[in-house]
């Protein structure tokens, strides 16, 4: 059962990654491009990590594949990009592909991953807080800094443009 | 009274209901009898306790309530029950069928309109059939240029993600399709689909005014999704779980809205723009562009985004209910089942039946389901009465309100729950 979805989820991630390279329409490129990280957020839930699945979900395929969306949406495809293609390009790339995923392979095969233990139950995401404030407390008030310091700037966006108003209006 | 049939007559109405029923029957004895005797012929028909199981058997015990309840019983117990019917799809669409019709009445009564009016004795009950077969048997019309699999695919995709928002509510004890410990990551998760399948029906319908209404309607929703989420955290802290179902049983003392109704306030505003709902209305404004989104769709497609609508308004209900006013809590108003009913039979005359498989709810169940019933209708009421008071604010007004005013709110209820939690009052030791 677990190997039907496996499979069916490699599929549905590597040829909807392939979509979103290969497709002529940018609109299509990004829904594929959600299709790819769905999948990956179903990698997750296999792993028995539901928690990191549906952040997943929520913010790549909510949120940066939106943004996505709205920026092709509105820009025309002709004034931004070129087609250029030739035969050296593509067996380049295809070569560079290779190479990286025969240096993937080789560096995951030799972490250990063969021994690892795949009966283990789902973690709990109370451990994965604890984690947080404990071990990884430098990691944990960093994220909160750079977070509250981006809230505050779009704060300071939104504010921007009353101000400018008041200049005008002066 | 207006004139819809000038020619109607009552007498040949008659006769044609009497000439379908002679033809129904004149088929039926020539056709239906013959094949499916012919069937009956060829089939093999099973041995059951002895007897053989033919369709006058069959018959007769779906009619006999004591071989009828386990099965029904089992029946309730399956996953498919649960999707389809009680807490799941069915239930959904039930509250989400008279919400539509209580919306059109209450908003006539504080126009001082009549709203529907004609169809069926009472009050215009049947106006919510007639408008379903209506957009049923309308024709779909596709815009020329549009950009068809997605245009098909995007309403189904809208009722899709709103069913899925509904599995997620737990209606009674136990009583919840998909009882996850992540729930509510999952209705965020779910939350956030909407201004794709929004901004994608909206694009491919390549069309001025929907694609306006697509780019308010992600605007919208994108810029009030980050107060919504941080308005829940409160409860999360407090309650110590992502489970709704155990958000819902943490109130049985008290529902949260005691201690953080800056958080319900929060919440309650946001529900209203991610609904789309007046004052927030602008992604389908009917005075300015026409009808937004949903211009270019047409019969059942139409029918479509407005059950999903209308699921995601019941959602979004149940969902403040769950979190804020304590689920399914209530004192329990519904009398237990007769036991001398379990113990004698049912007595009907001079027959006395024993019926195995009684009760078919427990009591809690009812209880649970009668309360959270009641707040849900309540909440949707409050998500209701806006439209008829306020009028629609503008966008610029609208995102300057998202992004300072809620996200400051959002953060003071956060504050808030902490300091409770910290302090002693809630939590371990404290009152709950």
């Amino acid at each position: 059962m677990a190997d039907v979805a496996f499979l069916a989820l490699a599929v549905i991630t590597i040829g909807s990654a392939i979509a979103a390279l290969e497709m002529r329409s940018l609109i299509y490129g990004s829904i594929a491009l959600m299709g790819t990280l769905g999948g990956v957020a179903g990698f997750f839930l296999l792993l028995d990590a539901p928690f990191v699945a549906l952040f997943q979900l929520a913010i790549y395929v909510g949120s940066i594949a939106v943004l996505i969306l709205f920026t092709v949406m509105l820009v025309k495809r002709e004034l931004i990009f070129k087609k250029i293609e030739d035969r050296r390009r593509k067996f380049a790339g295809i070569g560079l592909m290779l190479v990286t995923m025969v240096a993937l392979g080789a560096v995951f095969l030799d972490s250990g991953i063969k021994t690892i233990t795949t009966d283990e139950p789902a973690t709990d995401f109370r451990d994965i807080g604890t984690d947080f404030v404990t071990y990884y407390w430098p990691a944990l008030i960093l994220m909160g800094l750079l977070l509250a310091g981006s809230v505050t700037g779009a704060l300071v966006l939104a504010k921007r443009e009353e101000v400018e108003n008041a200049k005008r209006a002066s | 009274m207006s004139v819809i049939a000038p020619n109607f007559k009552l007498s040949e109405f008659i006769k044609s209901l009497i000439d379908n029923a002679f033809w129904f029957l004149l088929i039926g004895v020539l056709v239906g009898l013959p094949a499916v005797f012919i069937v009956l012929f060829v089939i093999e028909l099973p041995i059951i306790n002895g007897e053989l199981l033919t369709p006058f058997l069959a018959l007769t015990w779906m009619t006999d309530p004591t071989r009828i309840l386990p099965i029904v019983h089992a029946f309730m117990a399956t996953d498919l029950f649960r999707v389809m019917i009680f807490p799941g799809f069915g239930f959904a669409a039930l509250l989400a069928a008279g919400t539509i019709f209580a919306e059109r009445k209450m908003l006539a009564k504080l126009q001082l309109r009549v709203g529907p009016f004609y169809c069926g004795k009472f009050e215009g009950i049947l106006q919510l059939m007639g408008d379903g077969l209506k957009l049923i048997s309308k024709e779909i019309i596709i815009p020329a240029k549009a950009d068809k699999p997605i245009f098909w695919a995007a309403p189904v995709l809208f009722v899709a993600a709103a069913a899925s928002f509904v599995a997620f509510i737990p209606v009674a004890p136990g009583w919840v399709v998909a009882d996850v410990d992540v729930g509510l990551l999952g209705v965020f998760a779910v939350i956030g689909f909407f201004p794709i399948i929004t901004i994608l029906s909206a694009w491919s319908a390549n069309s001025k005014f929907p694609f306006i209404g697509g780019i308010r309607a992600l605007f919208q929703m994108v810029s009030f999704e980050i107060p919504l989420i941080l308005s829940l955290l409160g409860v999360v802290m407090l309650t110590g779980s992502l489970n709704l179902s155990f958000i819902a049983a943490s109130q049985s003392s008290f529902p949260w809205i005691v201690f953080l109704p800056i958080g319900a306030i929060v919440f309650y505003i946001t529900m209203l723009a991610e609904l789309e709902r007046i004052p927030f209305d602008l992604p389908e404004a009917e005075s300015e562009i026409v009808a937004g989104w949903l211009t270019e769709l047409s019969g059942m497609m139409y029918g479509l985004v407005q059950l999903g609508t209308y699921l995601k308004l019941y959602a979004f209900a149940a969902l403040f209910v769950v979190l804020f006013l304590g689920g399914w809590n209530g004192p329990m108003v519904v009398p237990p089942f007769p036991a001398e009913l379990l113990a004698n039979g049912i007595e009907l005359g001079p027959v006395t039946a024993n019926v195995s498989g009684l009760p078919l709810f427990t009591q809690e169940m009812l209880n649970g389901t009668l309360w959270f019933v009641l707040k849900t209708v309540a909440v949707i009421f409050f998500i209701l009465l806006p439209r008829g008071v306020f009028p629609r604010i503008r966008i610029d007004m609208l995102l300057n309100l998202g992004w300072t005013k809620l996200i400051g709110l959002a953060f003071v209820n956060i504050f808030i729950a902490l300091g409770l939690l910290y302090s002693g009052v809630l939590g371990p030791g404290g009152l709950q």
